[in-house]
């Protein structure tokens, strides 16, 4: 046989069962002992604590981060929230289902076959796990429940975590809001540890999702010992098996500290009123986001316990788009407010100086093609300070001429950091984008024409920002060049007040700007709002310093016998967008403020009297030594006038009084302003404001420079 | 030994009442030891599914699935009996390569359920390779061994074929993903190993190796559930909801059962739902909190006697491949056994094993009453020589 000579190897096997008799008993025994233990020494434990007692773990989730304003207004809290939840395990067992739902039916005022419908759809889990049968109970409800809750079994009201933005609206987009982790979700969140479960919430937008891992903190869990309906009960030494593991306590979650005034916020909201747009103030100092708002908004404390279908579908269709972050998300074309820019660029480049005078006859043209300034009749002889306080589309459109090519502006754009993102701590942040000869060439595959030129010099064209971006110019031409990253956390803080880590102001970098350039950029924006001549002169504030700049930008290409029409009389979507980018007070400002307003037809008066709020409430609150009554009544003193005079009105033909490719005038109906008293600022105009909404598509910004 | 197989019902024979009277003492010889604890352990199994799965409503029939699965492989048990064993040897790797298609098959075609691709369906019913593959891998390396002339110990060189027929299967387990049936898999091929001898340099360079590797495996290699499964182990109140809960409500479910049990169809924990798996990886605990630790020790003596049989038909069998069959076969009974009980009872962490003829599930039921039948026949065939 061919297994004769295995013989000795078997035999030889044969030694080597013993091991295996060995390890078979050991392993038997092992078992029988430890059903010894179990069964027989801890049985009687197990018996009565499997019998009378249901472990139940109660999750106690640790509280979120609160977030406060620089001076600890409370802004985002955590508030208590009442669910009404069923075990069908208990309910079942006590056999009253009927009864039971009854009486619930009536306590919360929701339909028997309701209640019954949920619980109906939950079967498939199992039934010792709660079913949320009513979000949100009133205080009387909970209060009914509490009492009726004994002869109930199943019933339980669950207390939750409701995420509360105090202030609403205000700074959705900037606090952000937060949702349930969903199965898409969680297997890229636990990639590296077993962080989030199902249902968890997560920061889904703006700061409650930037700083989740801050705001988070460690869900703690509670372990209760219930009678067979559910019923928590009394601790009693004999029978509980968990003795020693009582659980652990939450750690609630850090707090953030914000840069964000929440006066200010509040004052840019108000004077917002229901126009669509922006508004971003920062420190020129530092970098610090003092204000932050984008128009129209949405109740963050709706998500934060899952939003109902219907509002979030009426946010999702709104063609203004409020979901949107309009400071950082939204490209806007900058008009007028780039001539500044383009100013800096022509002192730079060395092809014009302060005494560089250019004509102004209402037009130039450039090749075939005509290019008009927005004052139809011209400006006459004008140089850069004066240009700027005009807003003269001619003498910039001169200027881009005599640039060797659209490169040299696009370099002093990027200097001062318009087409590249700020690098704010926030999601989605958008790059805007200046054009040069390479960008077009790769972009359309067509040489770049001198023409063209001529449109981005006035911003327009290719020419996209943001309001942030343009917050932080003006801020960088305010404080002499330096650029600094704009920052919304100031500090973190644990829960019982420790600072955790505090943030300074980093500077992205200096422009080397010759300090001529900016005394006459600097003078040509103070005249803007100071001078008769100004677009903004309304919204001076007397004895303050209020720098700035207007746009108007027209986001519809208009034929020619259109171009000096009404913008009130246009419909709603092809109106002009306004903008407004300044910075108070002329020396050493405290702070700059963009304001972009959708479709307000000037940026005088659409966007330039909420920076004037905004600017005006800081410097009350914190500078009074430079702007409160009395500082204005010792400065107009020391200018030698008694009381304040209002400046001579300014002589304007009514034809040309409206804005054109993108210029900031004063409509007709502000000319004749009422008598100022001395000391008080002029009341801002009341926007006109057509309500009659046009369901025209809401079109991306129209660079056609005619 | 020179009677051989001269005496076999299938060689002509001068005497004809010599031949009846062989039969009969064939018949007399038969070993139905294996094949009686095997029927008890099943009667047992389906008495304790009709519990566990009374209070389900979707699970409600499941034991008659059990009961036709049975019934399949007690079928196959007959065909099995049939031939001499040294036929497996002949179909070792015909039946090896099959199984390893049917592995591939299930990662392609199969249906996932519970977040795993496990099964082929066919028809109504649906088979788990991977349970069949334990009892083919065995067959394969028995073979292996059979012919292999390795003297003094098995060093790297000898280990590297044998273990790529192992590392296969386990590594199409392993992405099911079924850790459990790899992990048995790998265990019955590391004790068949240790009893053919590895040599000791050899042991002492795999030992350093794996003391290297594991910690990286756990970090790496594992999926979270599982990294979970081995931290709530070591800390059952580690995690709430997940595995530390569930060897928790086992271990009470163990011990509530007490002396006696309380009683069939009686076990609070599985009726309401406290024990999760429990028609299947937990079925132990449902039967222990129901029928007490005179249920408990009864069925692991009957456990006993089937590992002392099985060992001693594999001691007692003349030719190198009938032992080593025999001994696979026991290796892989041995640790189901053990690791499922030892889960159950809190003393091992949670894997994925079922228990041989006591949990629910076609595939295991008749792939551990082939590992008997198999067993049977090898230890019938001793008394032919």
């Amino acid at each position: 046989m061919a297994f004769l000579g295995q013989e000795e190897q078997i035999r030889e096997f044969q030694d080597r069962f013993r091991y295996l008799y060995a390890a078979v008993f050991l392993v038997i025994g092992l078992l029988l002992s430890r059903l010894v233990y179990l069964q027989i020494l801890n049985g009687e434990k197990m018996r009565q604590y499997s019998e009378e007692n249901r472990i139940k773990r109660v999750k106690i989730a640790a509280p979120r981060g609160m977030i406060f304003d620089r001076n600890r207004t409370l802004l985002i809290d955590n508030r208590p929230a009442f669910d009404l939840e069923i075990i069908p395990q208990y309910l079942r067992e006590s056999r009253q289902t009927d009864q039971v739902l009854g009486m619930l039916s009536k306590l919360i005022k929701m339909p028997k076959e309701e209640i019954q419908g949920i619980l109906e759809k939950a079967r498939g889990q199992p039934s010792f796990m709660p079913v949320k049968i009513k979000p949100d109970l009133t205080r009387d409800e909970v209060a009914a429940i509490e009492v009726w809750k004994i002869s109930m079994p199943g019933v339980e009201v669950k207390e939750e975590i409701k995420r509360t933005n105090i202030y609403g609206d205000i700074a959705a987009h900037l606090l952000g809001y937060i949702g349930e982790v969903n199965s898409a979700e969680l297997p890229i969140l636990n990639k590296t540890a077993q962080k989030y479960k199902l249902g968890d919430s997560i920061g889904k937008f703006g700061l409650e999702q930037r700083m989740e891992d801050t705001l988070r903190g460690i869900d703690g869990e509670e372990i209760k010992e219930v009678d067979a309906l559910g019923r928590v009960k009394l601790a009693k030494g004999k029978g509980r098996v968990l003795e020693n593991n009582a659980g652990k306590p939450a750690k609630p979650g850090k707090n953030l500290i914000l840069t964000i005034d929440q006066d200010l916020q509040l004052a840019a909201a108000k004077a917002f009123g229901d126009k669509i747009g922006a508004l971003v103030a920062v420190d020129p100092r530092n970098g610090e986001v003092l204000a932050m708002i984008s128009r129209p908004s949405f109740d963050p404390t709706e998500f934060s316990r899952g939003i109902p279908t219907a509002i979030w579908n009426k946010l999702l269709t709104n063609e203004n788009h409020p979901l949107r972050d309009k400071t950082i998300q939204d490209h806007y074309s900058p008009g007028s407010v780039f001539k500044t820019v383009t100013a800096v660029a022509g002192l730079e480049e060395g092809v014009i100086d302060e005494k560089s005078t250019f004509r102004c006859t209402g037009s130039i043209r450039v090749g075939n093609r005509v290019y008009h300034c927005h004052l139809k009749r011209g400006h006459g002889e004008i140089n850069v300070v004066t240009a700027l306080t005009q807003s003269c589309d001619v003498f910039f459109y001169r200027v881009a001429q005599k640039l060797k090519s659209v490169d040299d502006l696009a370099k002093w754009a990027r200097h001062l950091g318009i087409g590249s993102k700020t690098g704010i701590s926030l999601a989605r942040e958008v790059p805007g984008l200046i054009p040069t000869e390479e960008w077009k060439m790769k972009r359309f595959g067509q040489p770049w024409n001198g023409g063209e030129t001529v449109s981005v010099a006035i911003g327009q064209s290719f020419v996209l920002t943001t309001a942030i971006q343009l917050a932080n110019t003006y801020a960088a031409i305010g404080n002499g060049g330096t650029h600094y990253r704009p920052y919304i956390v100031k500090s973190i803080e644990s829960y019982d007040g420790r600072v955790v880590k505090e943030f300074q102001p980093e500077i992205l970098g200096t422009h080397e700007l010759s300090p001529k350039t900016v005394e006459l950029v600097k003078q040509g924006l103070w005249g803007v709002i100071n001078s008769p001549h100004g677009t903004a002169y309304h919204q001076r504030l007397p004895g303050m310093d209020f720098t700035g700049k207007t746009g108007t930008v027209q986001i519809m290409r208009l034929s020619a016998d259109k171009i000096y029409q009404k913008c009130e009389n246009m419909k709603f979507r092809e109106r002009h967008n306004g903008v407004f980018v300044g910075f108070a007070p002329l020396k050493d400002p405290v702070i700059a403020v963009a304001v972009i307003g959708e479709h307000v037809c000037h940026g005088s008066t659409g966007a330039a009297p909420v920076a004037r709020a905004v600017v005006k409430t800081y410097l009350e609150k914190y500078y009074p030594d430079l702007y409160s009554e009395k500082a204005v009544a010792a400065r107009l003193k020391a200018h030698g006038q008694a009381t304040f005079v209002p400046p001579p009105p300014k002589r304007v033909d009514p034809e040309d009084e409206d804005v054109v490719i993108n210029d900031d005038n004063v409509p007709a109906s502000d000319l004749g302003a009422p008598h100022v008293p001395p000391g008080l600022p002029p009341s801002p105009p009341k926007p006109t404001r057509d309500t009659s909404r046009d369901a025209l598509p809401d079109s991306a910004v129209d660079n056609e420079d005619e | 030994m020179n009677h051989s197989w001269m005496e076999t019902p299938e060689s002509p024979d001068p005497s004809s009442t010599m031949r009846v009277g062989l039969y009969e003492e064939e018949f007399k010889k038969f070993n139905w030891s294996l094949l009686i604890i095997a029927l008890t352990l099943i009667g047992i199994g389906i008495f304790n599914l009709i519990s566990a799965t009374g209070v389900q409503d979707k699970s409600l029939g499941l034991y008659k699935n059990q009961l036709l699965w049975c019934g399949l492989g007690l079928a196959l048990t007959a065909l099995i009996l049939l031939p001499h064993y040294s036929v497996f040897s002949r179909l070792a790797y015909v039946i090896y390569f099959a199984n390893l298609l049917l592995l591939v098959g299930v990662l392609v075609f199969g249906k996932s359920s519970l977040g795993a691709k496990r099964w082929i369906g066919i028809g109504a019913f649906r088979i788990q390779p991977s349970e069949f593959m334990k009892l083919s891998l065995v067959i394969c390396l028995a073979k292996y061994f059979e012919t292999d002339r390795t003297v003094g110990g098995y060093g790297f060189k000898d280990l590297l074929l044998p273990g790529l027929l192992v590392m296969i299967p386990a590594g199409l387990i392993m992405v099911q993903p079924d850790l459990g049936t790899a992990l048995t898999i790998l265990a019955t091929f590391v004790t068949m190993m240790l009893f053919m001898r590895v040599r000791t340099r050899t042991l002492v360079i795999i030992g350093i190796c794996c003391a290297v590797a594991l910690p990286t495996i756990y970090k790496f290699g594992l999926k979270p559930y599982q990294r979970q499964r081995i931290i709530s182990f070591l800390d059952p109140m580690a995690d709430p909801k997940g595995s530390g809960y569930n060897s928790i409500q086992s271990m009470i479910a163990v011990g509530s059962g007490q002396l006696l049990g309380k009683g069939y169809k009686k076990g609070t924990q599985s009726q309401l739902k406290f024990l999760p798996e429990h028609h299947t990886d937990f079925i132990f605990s449902v039967f222990s909190e129901e029928h007490g630790f005179v249920g408990c020790a009864i069925v692991l003596a009957l456990y006993l006697g089937l590992l002392l049989n099985g060992l001693s038909v594999a001691y007692q069998s003349h030719d190198k491949f009938g032992l080593l069959l025999a001994l696979g076969i026991v290796t892989v009974f041995f640790w189901h056994i053990f690791v499922n009980m030892g889960m159950v009872m809190g003393l091992l962490p949670i894997v994925g094993v079922p228990l041989p003829f006591l949990s629910y599930g076609g595939s295991s039921l008749v792939t551990s009453i082939l590992g008997i039948a198999i067993l049977t026949n090898i230890a019938n065939k001793k008394f032919m020589f």
